[in-house]
């Protein structure tokens, strides 16, 4: 469900570590659109999440997620950013159209700008 | 129209004693992920491109799934969803003889006296139907998906339908007849 890994993001004399927990969505599905199982993830996952220490970040990776909608986005990402701060958090493999349609549709929802790399 | 329209539409018109053939039958939501999932394999013969299937199927989750979120605890009579396809015709028919748009958002907005302003309502306006909970936006998604993509959606409760296609303005028209619940026609 998940890996630790660690990237070097400036080079000395400026070296910084940063860690980043990656959370693999298709670990939960590859059709992630009811609330009830966004939710259910959600409360799966939360335990885990307790242990991100406050020098990590989040990576949230959709690859081999197949269809994705609001209802179960919402159901989990209200609930991480209320744990995290959304600027801790940064969404990797979005090409998927329902994936970027929905994030598109949830930042104009939320009035907020994800972080997407 | 196809027979599965008037199927879905005999059994919203109907007295509600009578269930729809068992094939297009989705009593709750676990049975209905497994007709999405059936559907998801059916798009992969049918349409080249995986961004396409992977819309279409949102577009059919969202709406589907929409049915059990607003009307658990409270289906008037027969609970889950009709969910239908014609693979020639490009075309998803899903309904439910749930509360229905009016009555589920008339719980935030007392004010909405007609099935037309509430279809107005739950297609353009951000609200939540089950406040506190910030849920009831699904259908604005699948506006804004008919709107970026060439696709057609009609979508029938009480005595109002609404009409979307491509990136035009909605039109929301009367009915003569009554739907009971919601029906909705997705064309892709």
């Amino acid at each position: 469900m998940k890996q630790r890994i660690f990237y070097i993001t400036a080079v000395w004399p400026y070296s910084v570590f940063n860690f980043f927990m990656i959370i693999e969505l298709k670990k939960f599905g590859e059709i992630l659109v009811s609330r009830q199982d966004g939710r259910e993830a959600f409360a799966a996952f939360r335990p885990t999440l307790t242990q991100v220490q406050d020098n990590e970040d989040i990576e949230i990776d959709f690859t081999g997620v197949r269809v994705f909608s609001p209802s179960w986005g919402d159901e989990f990402f209200r609930p991480l950013f209320e744990m995290f701060n959304q600027e801790r958090v940064t969404f990797k493999n979005t090409k998927n159209s329902s994936v970027e349609e929905t994030l598109s549709f949830l930042e104009q929802l939320k009035g907020v700008k994800f972080k997407i790399i | 129209m196809t027979q599965i329209f008037d199927i879905a539409k005999q059994w919203l018109i109907s007295d509600g004693k009578e269930a729809p053939l068992v094939s297009f039958y989705f009593q709750n939501s676990a049975d209905f992920r497994v007709g999405l999932d059936r559907f998801t394999k059916t798009l992969t013969g049918l349409i080249n491109s995986e961004n396409s299937q992977a819309i279409i199927a949102a577009v059919v989750g969202e709406i589907g799934n929409n049915s059990f979120d607003h009307n658990l605890g409270n289906w008037p009579d027969q609970p889950g969803v009709f969910f239908a396809f014609d693979e020639k015709e490009r075309l998803v028919v899903l309904a439910d003889r749930g509360q229905g748009v009016l009555t589920t958002l008339k719980t935030v907005r007392p004010e909405l006296d007609s099935d037309e302003k509430a279809l107005k309502v739950a297609f353009s306006e951000v609200v939540t139907s089950r406040a506190p909970e910030p849920r009831g936006n699904g259908l604005k998604f699948v506006r804004q998906v008919v709107a970026n993509h060439d696709f057609v959606l009609d979508f029938y409760s009480g005595r109002a339908v609404i009409h979307l296609n491509d990136g035009l303005e909605p039109v929301i028209e009367a009915t003569d007849i009554l739907y009971n619940g919601c029906l909705a026609v997705f064309r892709f």
